[in-house]
């Protein structure tokens, strides 16, 4: 099968096909029909020739005659017969001779004892062959038959008259030599060549005359020759390259002597009309198919250009250009495609639009989104490229949101994050900057042609705005965000670096908790520390590079030491102390805070085992974060722990926070209160800094509340703090909660504390975290410098940890 | 008819005139195939009667262009008549060597008779209309007949040698020459080759 490009070559091919198939189809038969007309007509003028030549003769030999009768009849030339006056009769024979121009003229008489010729006809007179003829001649003459003779070599017909007196006394013969004259009357009348040929004793075949041309003649003895001596009387022969129509006939036949006349019609003639006939044909053939070629092709064209048309539109949509329509004209099927296409485009551009919307929207703020944002960065980067105007990027963080999400409810938390979107959207500088909406609580804002003058300009002014509590839903709410900016082109070239650098300086600021923080090189080298400690990390609890710190605990109205917080340390071998807040938020991150926890845990027991061995039954804190609160297999490895180290349960403590609960609540929650069940004491961290509502904490079988420090800090100095510290003592104690105060670092604040009832505390007054090994000269010290007796006997289920979790032992 | 009722009554009287002892001598001539052969001419030579009645007169009639009678046998010295009895003109020939004539252009009875002394064919020929064909015998012998319907020719002969020809018009030579003796009634067939 032939592959075609187009269906309108398929469409020509194939009819052109038919059409050239059913014009050869009728061009052949007729070329052969043509062809044996041809040689039928031929075979007709020949055969009608031949008839004209014999009638042509008849009539000759009839004039000839009667010409001769005449003489035959003549009185005076009877008169000489009957006297045998020779003389008289040869010159009457040579008048008559001349008078119709025969060749050969004489008389014989009836009883062969005379015979009288003319000069001319003086040898063939006493030709013995010749008179042997004659009288051949003469009964043939009675028959009526043509009766021609060779004499002397020549062709001759021989004419037969007798002479009567009134009986037959006498014949006279004339001869009418057979030559080109005769031929040349011949082919007047049938248009057909005409050859004599003969066959003597003394010559083989010859041409005597004829009207062909010469050469074609000499041919024409050889081919006649063969034929007359296979017997055949219509021969078609190809002579010089032309067909010809060959008729013999033979005038005299003897045992030595031949004569024929052949007469020769060229096919050629009719061949040549029917041939012009069949060229017409031919060019009649080939000019309408090429007609019809040009139709079909116009037509196949018509059908097939609206497709090409349809087609073009197809490309372009799929292009990519939805927007120009398709029209279309035709109503037949092609305009039904038409139609399908047109449709397929709207309902393709209708999707795109949407997809672009979804795609470049965040659909909770109605900002762009981070797609958007990238893109529009990368554009503009573009263009101030090539005006080298700078422009920034800021990232913006609510602080807490996690917590006010879960607290006030998912709503209040997205109308929140409508209202930051909007106070960001309405302070910006220009028409063409862009605030998008990154992640859950994060914000960029795009500032066209901005310095860091201008930046830091517009930080501080949403800064300003957030120092007021927010109104959402009819309730104010305080939010305060972080901000990080970087710097076109001074920060970055790429859309990528630029926000890598503006989240870099973000987290500083984070941090650091400063409104905002332009970045700079510096904070790189921290943040790459910090993906390199990440990586040192695993090797370090592996090769023993951690250490545990322990902050005291005492009881605040005793002064008595309680226990312990247990704390973290890093010595790296090349960095050096490394604190926790540089690693345990990535720990969380990447999950590496599972072992760590599980290594204070080991340590944690062992050092109580230690203390125990050395009679001192103190407590240790060990902070739980978030994910070891979603381990359910926690509860199993602290209880075999404990049994390995023979601990009791009270021994060890467990410090969560209200954050690290609200993440998946309620497997925090079986987490919790198996822990509970084992007897294990658990304590609230950092308390007052979420949202968590007393009422949740009361159905948590928690003992035992952690006051945040920045309430106890200055609360010798400001009264609200110490209201606040005061109110949640009390709370607390209603609850049923023992108190534990963080951040003492003064004599007064501990004695308010003892004043307010708080049950414990620790900070920086007390003790700083210190190494394991260092807590028991601490702990001699304390005792000795407060002047109290260490009752190892006393009751230490009431030993509350006293001191603050991982991010607070500066 | 008329002419032959004439020779009879001529020859009878002949014979009587001499007084001899005469037979019939029958003659047939019968062709090839047996058929007989009319108006053949029959003459007997017995060597020494010559021709007699020489200024004798005889009369050939053209009618319907027809030579009357076709075949005529008269001893030498006959002179014949050719009276036309047509109503349009003859021109009466002959070139045969026993007697050659010409009778221009006539109508009724020629001016004079046409003698004919000397013996042979004497082919009658007109030279208007070819088909006339009509023949003389000249015999210089009293002896002679011509066969009618049946072949047969009677002739009276007197007993002794004769030697007879068979001649047919048109042909030059006898068709039949024979030596014969004759006594009393004979009758000769003969057949033509």
């Amino acid at each position: 099968m032939i592959k075609f490009k187009h269906i309108r070559s398929r469409i020509a091919f194939t009819f052109l096909s038919v059409v050239v198939a059913i014009q050869l189809a009728g061009l052949i038969p007729l070329k052969y029909a043509l062809v044996k007309h041809a040689n039928e007509l031929a075979e007709e003028q020949i055969n009608v020739g031949e008839r004209v030549f014999v009638n042509l003769l008849q009539h000759n030999t009839q004039s000839l005659k009667q010409a001769t009768q005449v003489l035959a009849a003549d009185y005076a030339f009877r008169d000489a017969v009957a006297s045998n006056d020779a003389e008289t009769i040869e010159s009457a024979l040579e008048n008559y001779q001349g008078r119709i121009h025969a060749q050969i003229a004489f008389y014989i008489s009836n009883s062969e004892d005379l015979v009288i010729g003319t000069a001319n006809s003086e040898k063939a007179m006493f030709d013995l062959q010749a008179s042997e003829d004659a009288k051949q001649a003469i009964l043939h003459n009675q028959n009526g038959t043509l009766q021609f003779d060779i004499v002397e070599g020549k062709p001759y017909q021989l004419i037969t008259v007798p002479v009567k007196a009134p009986d037959v006394i006498g014949w006279i013969v004339m001869g009418f030599a057979v030559d080109g004259r005769l031929a040349d009357q011949i082919k007047q009348l049938t248009h057909l060549d005409v050859s004599f040929l003969q066959k003597t004793r003394e010559h083989e075949w010859q041409l005597m005359s004829g009207t062909g041309t010469n050469r074609l003649s000499n041919v024409l003895v050889k081919t006649v020759s063969d034929i007359y001596r296979q017997r055949l009387s219509l021969h078609k022969v190809d002579l010089q390259g032309q067909t010809y129509q060959l008729k013999i006939r033979s005038l005299h036949e003897t045992k030595d002597e031949v004569l024929l006349v052949v007469l020769q019609g060229s096919v050629a003639p009719f061949t040549r009309d029917l041939n012009t006939l069949f060229q017409n044909m031919v060019v009649l053939t080939f000019v309408g198919v090429l007609i019809f070629a040009a139709l079909i092709w116009y037509v196949s064209r018509k059908t097939t250009e609206p497709i090409a048309e349809l087609v073009k539109n197809a490309d372009e949509i799929a292009m990519g250009n939805y927007e120009k329509e398709i029209h279309v004209n035709s109503i037949d099927e092609v305009g039904y495609l038409g139609k399908a296409l047109n449709s397929m485009r709207e309902a393709v551009l209708q999707r795109t639009l949407r997809i672009q919307r979804l795609a470049f929207n965040d659909e909770l703020t109605g900002l762009s989104n981070r797609l958007a944002l990238t893109q529009g960065l990368s554009q503009s980067i573009t263009r101030h490229a090539e005006t080298r105007q700078s422009l920034s990027v800021i990232v913006i963080n609510i602080h807490r949101f996690k917590p006010i999400n879960k607290t006030l409810g998912r709503d209040f938390g997205d109308d929140l994050l409508r209202h930051v979107g909007q106070v960001l959207k309405q302070n910006v500088l220009s028409g063409e900057d862009v605030v998008a909406r990154l992640d859950a609580d994060e914000f960029a804002v795009m500032l066209q042609h901005t310095d860091q003058a201008k930046a830091t300009k517009y930080a501080e002014k949403v800064n300003r705005i957030f120092d007021t509590p927010v109104n959402v839903q009819g309730q104010a709410i305080d939010v305060r965000i972080a901000m990080g900016i970087a710097l076109y082109p001074e920060h970055g070239v790429s859309e990528e670096e630029l926000l890598n650098h503006a989240e870099t300086a973000l987290h500083e600021s984070k941090v650091k908790k400063a409104d905002w923080i332009v970045y700079n090189t510096a904070l790189e080298i921290d943040q790459s520390e910090t993906l390199t400690l990440i990586s040192d990390l695993k090797e370090a609890i592996q090769k023993d590079q951690l250490l545990l710190y322990i902050q005291p605990k005492i009881d605040v109205k005793t002064r008595k030491t309680l226990g312990g917080e247990a704390l973290i340390r890093w010595v790296h071998p090349e960095k050096g102390m490394i604190f926790p807040d540089q690693f345990i938020p990535f720990a969380e991150q990447t999950g590496i805070i599972s072992e760590i926890t599980n290594w204070m845990l080991q340590r944690a027991c062992q050092v109580l085992a230690d203390y125990r061995s050395q009679g001192l039954y103190m407590t240790l804190a060990v902070n739980l974060s978030t994910r070891d609160l979603n381990n359910m297999e926690l509860p199993q490895q602290i209880e075999a722990l404990l049994k390995t180290h023979r601990l009791d349960a009270k021994a060890l403590k467990l410090e969560i926070t209200e954050g690290s609960l609200m993440q998946d609540p309620e497997r925090a929650e079986t987490v919790v209160r198996k822990l509970a069940s084992m007897g294990l004491h658990l304590a609230i961290d950092d308390f007052g800094t979420g949202y968590s509502s007393l009422a949740y904490l009361r159905q948590l079988p928690v003992q035992e509340l952690k006051i945040d420090r920045s309430f106890v800090m200055f609360m010798d100095k400001n009264a609200s703090d110490a209201s606040i510290v005061k109110s949640t003592i009390d709370l607390a104690h209603n609850l049923g909660l023992t108190v534990v105060a963080e951040g003492i670092e003064n004599e007064e604040v501990l004695g308010q504390l003892s004043k307010l009832g708080c049950n414990e505390g620790q900070g920086y007054f007390i003790g700083k975290p210190m190494p394991e090994k260092d807590f028991s000269i601490w702990l001699e010290r304390w005792e000795s410098q407060n002047e109290i007796d260490i009752d190892i006997g006393d009751d230490l289920s009431f030993a509350i940890n006293p001191l603050d979790g991982f991010n607070s032992p500066t | 008819m008329l002419t032959v009722v004439m020779r009879k009554l001529w020859v009878v009287s002949t014979m009587t005139f001499f007084g001899m002892a005469h037979a019939d001598v029958t003659v047939i001539v019968l062709s090839a195939s047996g058929n007989p052969v009319e108006d053949a001419v029959v003459v007997f030579y017995d060597g020494k009667t010559p021709a007699s009645n020489p200024n004798a007169m005889g009369k050939i009639v053209q009618k319907n262009k027809m030579f009357n009678p076709k075949v005529t046998i008269v001893q030498t010295g006959t002179s014949i008549n050719f009276p036309n009895e047509d109503s349009f003109r003859h021109h009466v020939y002959s070139f045969s060597p026993a007697k050659k004539f010409e009778l221009k252009l006539y109508s009724g009875v020629a001016a004079d008779p046409v003698l004919f002394n000397q013996a042979g064919l004497v082919t009658l020929g007109c030279n208007i209309h070819d088909s006339m064909v009509g023949y003389i015998y000249v015999v210089d012998t009293p002896f002679f007949a011509k066969t009618d319907d049946k072949g047969r020719a009677v002739i009276k002969l007197s007993d002794g040698q004769y030697s007879y020809q068979v001649l047919l018009p048109g042909v030059n030579k006898p068709v039949a020459e024979q030596k014969v003796k004759i006594e009393g009634a004979t009758e000769v067939k003969v057949s033509i080759p």
